[in-house]
């Protein structure tokens, strides 16, 4: 019982120093020093606060979601429906303010609108035993259609004062939504992280058969994962919403799934279960915004920008699949 | 230890398991008893790791009962089963990869300090613990999916252990093992008898079986073939029982 390879004490006994330079964080964020280096050369603005605060502005409706998406990959569940979902929060929030709830109220109401489509979605997963990539594809569609129906396609507004101000207001320079989001992020690490319904989640999505002979309340578990990546999208929406004065039930969308899940691989988070971290979301978000920004200012066409999307996460992947390769004896992939 | 007159701890009666036409297990009866170790032998789909996934709570059986200490009970899952005092080691280990040994020894009973989990306790007590049973790996930080086959295994054993149930059920503990680690395997699993466990070992090893077992217990096409005390056996007895060239009913 003695031979545990010196190289594998080297990457888990130094803990998280090791890791921040193995792991797959480490590029992402190589990444966006290279990119902020090259903008600033070609244009000053790059660096200047203004740019920065766009920059992180921009980065909060994904992250935000992205926290909720990287628990359930995490837990082993998959959420194509956040796209709707995105736009039914909005939505619902908008109808409930126009109706005269009052505009705290609505958020509230709004985001539990989210959660419960994610537990409708868990339902399905748990009890009906439908694979998750069938069923919140359906639930995408579904509820797509849904949100079209019920506003004939024309975005909300008329919000009450305070709702806007939520959503474009300032503290010291930093906009409330980026405030939001670090919240919001600090309380989902802190779960993912610390909590027994984090390992829980960790320990479900490593290895689900084992977590339940082992006395893990799965289904619990799972139910609430699908709730938080519900909710976490509508309260993206909810924002997008506040931000711009105007509840759109064509906001959101597959581009919107797509970009969110996208951050969250590049982040460092496995789509086969188990692996991911909040921190790397952040960071993913992060470099996509950036990107997005580099395009801009260095005056690329941005219709650029989802080829360099693709590439980036198809090469993040390949790397994250060779890192674990060399990890794990058994070569498992996920 | 072979003549011990307990009360059994785990008892099976006429348990019926069926997949669909398959039927895994037929009129299935079984006593485990405290301090003993009985050995569980059968060929390949013999119905041996069905026999655990019952008793383990895993599986709920088509007909039959299990008692524990004389009352009837029923499983409806694995934690109402652990909780019952069952642990089971199954044959797929049921360890997760991508968690450290100090993760994997507290699965399913994280021990908290206020809303969090208390790591650091989980670290210290999986060191002592291991320590206990002679059993050393380079850190409990080390990732599962790092440690060779024995090493899963010993760590697989050691969460059993740590769940100080009454009765433990190891389904082919040292099939990857080799002869060391087969060794040490064995040495735990006496261990757990020592401690008044009533163990359930499913194993094809002959060494293994005879070394450590008190009683075995022979299954054959979902039936049991045949119970002997080891005492009073003897390998061709127990081979020929396995394959059916001999059989009690
Ligand atoms: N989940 C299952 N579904 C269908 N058939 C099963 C299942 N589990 C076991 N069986 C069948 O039950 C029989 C006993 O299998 P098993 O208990 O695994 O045998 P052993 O562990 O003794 O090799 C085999 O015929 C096997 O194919
Ligand atoms: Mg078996």
């Amino acid at each position: 019982m003695s031979t545990v390879t010196v190289r594998a004490v080297l990457r888990t006994g130094s803990g998280r120093a090791a890791r921040l330079l193995t792991g797959p964080q480490a590029g992402v964020f190589a990444a966006i020093v290279v990119l902020l280096a090259i903008t600033q050369a070609r244009n000053p603005v790059a660096l200047q606060s203004d740019n920065l605060i766009e920059i992180l502005r921009s980065t909060v409706t994904y992250f935000i979601a992205g926290c909720g998406a990287t628990m359930l990959l995490v837990g082993g569940g998959l959420d194509l429906s956040i796209g709707s979902v995105f736009a039914a929060g909005a939505v619902a929030a908008g109808m409930l303010m126009n109706h005269g709830v009052p505009w705290p109220a609505a958020i509230v109401l709004g985001v539990a609108v989210g959660g419960l489509l994610g537990a409708l979605n868990a339902f399905l997963v748990i009890v009906a035993q439908v694979p998750p990539f069938i069923t919140t594809l359906g639930s995408f569609f579904a509820v797509n259609g849904l949100v079209t129906v019920l506003t004939e396609g024309n975005p909300l507004f008329d919000f009450p004062e305070g709702f806007g101000r939520a959503g474009q207001g300032e503290i010291g320079g930093i906009p409330y939504l980026v405030v939001y989001a670090v919240v919001a992020g600090v309380l989902c690490h802190l779960v993912l992280e610390k909590t027994r319904f984090g390992y829980d989640t960790r320990a479900i999505g490593g290895n689900e058969s084992a977590a339940l002979a082992n006395g893990v309340a799965v289904d619990r578990v799972k139910t609430w994962l699908y709730v938080i990546s519900g909710g976490t999208a509508a309260l993206c929406g909810i924002l997008l919403a506040a931000r711009l004065s105007s509840a759109d039930p064509n906001s959101g969308g597959s581009s919107f799934a797509f970009q969110v899940l996208a951050a969250t691989i590049i982040g460092g988070t496995s789509l086969f279960g188990g692996v991911g971290s909040v921190g790397g979301t952040a960071l993913g978000a992060l470099l996509f915004s950036v990107l997005a920004n580099t395009l801009v200012l260095t005056r690329v066409n941005p219709l650029w920008q989802n080829v360099a999307t693709g590439t980036v996460l198809v090469l993040a992947v390949m790397v994250d699949q060779a890192r674990r390769r060399r990890r794990f004896r058994t070569g498992r992939s996920g | 230890m072979t003549t011990t007159t307990h009360r059994p701890t785990l008892e099976l009666r006429g348990i019926t398991k069926r997949f669909g036409h398959v039927t895994a297990l037929d009129d299935v009866h079984l006593q485990a008893r405290p301090g003993e170790i009985l050995a569980l032998l059968g060929d390949n789909g013999a119905g041996k790791s069905t026999l655990v996934k019952v008793m383990s709570g895993l599986y709920a059986p088509d007909e039959g009962e299990i008692r524990l200490a004389g009352d009837p009970r029923r499983f409806a899952t694995p934690a109402q089963a652990r909780s019952a005092g069952i642990a089971t080691v199954h044959q797929d280990l049921a360890l997760v990869e991508c968690l450290d040994v100090a993760t994997n020894l507290f699965l399913g009973r994280f021990p908290r300090r206020g809303l969090f989990v208390d790591r650091a306790r989980m670290e210290r007590e999986t060191e002592e613990f291991l320590r206990s049973l002679d059993v050393t790996v380079s850190s409990v930080r080390t990732e599962i999916g790092m440690l060779s086959g024995g090493q899963r295994q010993i760590v697989a054993i050691a969460r059993a252990l740590k769940t100080g149930a009454d009765t433990v059920l190891l389904d082919e503990p040292t099939a990857a093992l080799g002869v060391r680690e087969t060794a040490q395997a064995a040495d735990l699993i006496r261990r757990l008898r020592d401690q008044g466990k009533a163990v359930i070992v499913v194993s094809h090893d002959m060494q293994l079986v005879f070394d450590t077992a008190d009683r075995v217990q022979v299954m054959r096409l979902g039936r049991v073939a045949g119970v002997r005390t080891v005492a009073e056996t003897d390998r061709d007895e127990v081979v020929a029982l396995i394959t059916g060239s001999r059989r009690d009913t």
